[in-house]
């Protein structure tokens, strides 16, 4: 019979002492997986989030989230070159503005205005109906050597800057919610510039489509348009200068930090950030508090797995060891009694850390869920976030933790006096 | 030609430091069993008589003296020596049996010998034929718990006869049994000896003393007879 299966059948044989270790592990190792899952699942959403938008350059004028907007001198030059980069493939200016948006007689409500120029990227997923319409102006931009399609794209162009001047709007689905509002359906809506005094009249818009925006909180409200009808609502017919400048960049020319290497060169004055800034940014600043408290709670965590299986093996031991002394006696070598417990170790924290996976799973689930009731954050941030890594680091310390559980025990019987054991236990 | 000494004590004593100060568990003993000797111990409790047998069985050394045990002075072997003759060449008995509670009369009968390195066929030829020696073949897969005490002591003779060894040596063998079960162990090292084993059993049952073709009495640390 191998070390194994001594083991097994010990741990079969002592089936309560067995249960016990395996659940107490299962919850330590269930909060020990959850740890992990936090430790990084914060920024892996984070990231998450930023790869799915679209785009993977951002460009502002100054670093932060001012109070008062920021704008880039000169976007809309700026954008033509950028426009005209190797590295890029489609780009888009980006307006911001505090509004109120009404619809009947229902109280009105708060929301960021974002205004969007002619381009397929945005900050938003749509979920529901159709995305804002894509510029006239672009799709000129394709020959045609078709003379009839050219008849029935320049048809599709009227139609779409008809549909421009609609004010069309794509919002949020708990702004949809809240006043009832799904495609087809109008809603007005006023600018309120921060710290400006205005009374700018309000715009009667058409909802398009719902989508989710990225960074959006749960509890914000948002609506995005076209810059044209940004312009028309926030009555600035001049088109100022944008807040932002989102850029697609092209995977076969480097990604986007090519791309943002590209921009800076070009105005070194503005900060230009690929994604993998943010989220290097973010990982430094941001992020730092949750990797210490991960690191600190799955020490404590590792800590209580280590005692649990160390008590219960070296009482387990104790109870035993006139049985060892015998084993010994009969010439089964230290090697062979400490792999028997190694083995042993290694079958309660083995099991228990395998049962700890479903259980943390489930109780990631539920703890995300409370977290992100916080307000302000997106809707679809998580805190806990499933990467492979979490399971492998779960597993090492698992593996370590059997080892130096067993240590001890493995220490008291490879030094135990087989004579005076067996004395000791006849007369006991 | 004289048989040769299985295992020999030359002037053996045992001091076991102790808080109170040390305790002499035995003083000066010089003791022989040949290859193929029935040798009983008897004597009061607490004369050393289970001392000797740990030092003979190669499990414990003395504070002075030797103990050579095929010749070869068991002082100066290593830990892993001494395991190896006490697996191949020493089969221990002992008054509460010691017998794995996980494993089936089979299967503790088979450890010394998986340890051993024999190989599985073997190994379950010769547990089945050491377990219809002590005559318990039909208990083979019974646990521990699922025996009397006068099985699992059989059982726990053809653990120790398991890798056939030179020496037997047993520590009240039938301290734990009733007279029948005695009897019956008795018996069963009768055969052990006419097989060619040599015992070395300390007992306080005179009926397995003198069975013994040789018995020696201890009193206070040292043999009187």
């Amino acid at each position: 019979m191998t070390s194994l299966g001594l083991a097994w059948r010990t741990a079969w044989r002592y089936r309560a002492r067995t249960l016990l270790a395996v659940a107490g592990v299962a919850i330590i190792g269930a909060l020990l997986f959850d740890m992990l899952l936090l430790s990084r699942g914060l920024l892996a959403s984070f990231a998450d989030l930023l790869d799915s938008e679209g785009f993977d350059v951002r460009v502002i004028a100054s670093e932060g989230l001012p109070a008062m907007r920021v704008p880039i001198p000169g976007s809309a030059d700026l954008a033509d070159r950028i426009r005209g980069m190797s590295s890029v493939r489609d780009l888009a200016l980006i307006r911001m503005e505090r509004a109120r948006v009404r619809r009947g007689t229902d109280r009105p409500r708060v929301v960021t205005l974002v205004g969007r120029t002619q381009s397929d990227i945005g900050p938003w997923t749509v979920v529901k109906g159709t995305n804002l319409p894509v510029s006239a102006r672009l799709k000129a931009r394709a020959p045609s050597p078709d003379p009839s399609a050219e008849r029935g794209a320049s048809a599709e162009r009227e139609a779409s800057a008809e549909r421009d001047r609609d004010c069309p709007v794509v919002i949020g689905r708990n702004l949809a919610t809240a006043f009832a509002l799904e495609p087809g359906s109008s809603l007005e809506i006023t600018a309120t510039p921060a710290g400006v005094a205005s009374a700018l009249p309000s715009v009667v818009c058409r909802v398009v489509g719902l989508v989710d925006f990225s960074f959006a909180g749960v509890d914000e409200y948002a609506v995005a348009t076209t810059m044209d009808a940004f312009e028309a609502i926030a009555a600035e017919p001049n088109h100022g200068d944008a807040d932002l400048i989102l850029v697609t960049s092209r995977a076969e020319s480097g990604g986007g930090a090519a791309a943002a290497r590209a921009i800076a060169e070009l105005r070194p004055d503005l900060r230009v950030y690929s994604n993998e800034d943010v989220v290097e940014q973010f990982n430094r600043n941001g992020f730092a508090y949750f990797r210490q408290i991960s690191f600190v709670l799955s020490s404590l965590t590792m800590s209580f797995a280590f005692l649990l299986v160390a008590t219960l093996l070296t009482v387990s031991i104790n109870q035993r060891l006139g049985e060892i002394a015998a084993l010994r006696a009969l010439g089964l070598g230290r090697r062979r009694i400490a792999a028997m417990l190694l083995w042993e170790s290694a079958l309660l924290v083995g099991a228990g850390a395998l049962l700890a996976l479903p259980l943390g799973g489930v109780l990631a689930l539920l703890l995300d869920h409370i977290l992100r009731q916080m307000p302000g954050l997106p809707e679809r941030l998580h805190f806990f976030v499933f990467e492979p890594r979490a399971l492998v680091i779960h597993a090492v310390l698992f593996i370590i933790t059997a080892a130096a559980a067993a240590a001890y025990p493995v220490w008291l019987t490879t030094r135990l006096p087989i004579a005076a054991t067996l004395r000791r236990e006849v007369v006991g | 030609m004289p048989a040769p000494f299985v295992v020999e004590a030359r002037g053996v004593s045992r001091v076991f430091p102790m808080a109170a100060g040390p305790v002499t568990a035995l003083r000066d003993v010089t003791l022989h069993v040949d290859a193929g000797e029935y040798v009983a111990i008897t004597g009061p409790s607490g004369c050393g008589k289970s001392t000797l047998l740990h030092l003979v069985g190669c499990v414990d050394t003395p504070s002075s003296g030797s103990i050579l045990f095929e010749r070869r002075d068991v002082a100066v072997l290593s830990e892993s020596e001494r395991s190896r003759i006490r697996l191949t060449r020493i089969g221990f008995v002992f008054q509460r049996f010691f017998l794995l509670p996980m494993l089936t009369a089979a299967e503790n009968v088979e450890l010394p010998q998986a340890e051993a390195g024999i190989a599985p066929a073997a190994r379950r030829a010769r547990t089945r034929a050491l377990l219809e020696y002590v005559e318990l073949v039909d208990r083979a897969d019974h646990l521990p718990s699922q025996l009397s005490g006068g099985e699992m002591q059989r059982v726990a003779i053809a653990r120790a006869l398991a890798n056939n060894p030179v020496l037997l040596v047993a520590d009240e063998p039938t301290g734990e049994l009733d007279d029948t079960s005695g009897e019956r162990i008795a018996d069963l090292f009768d055969r052990v000896h006419a097989d060619g084993t040599a015992i070395l059993v300390v007992t306080h049952n005179p009926t397995l003393a003198l069975r013994a073709s040789r018995r020696l009495a201890m009193k206070s640390g040292s043999l009187v007879a």
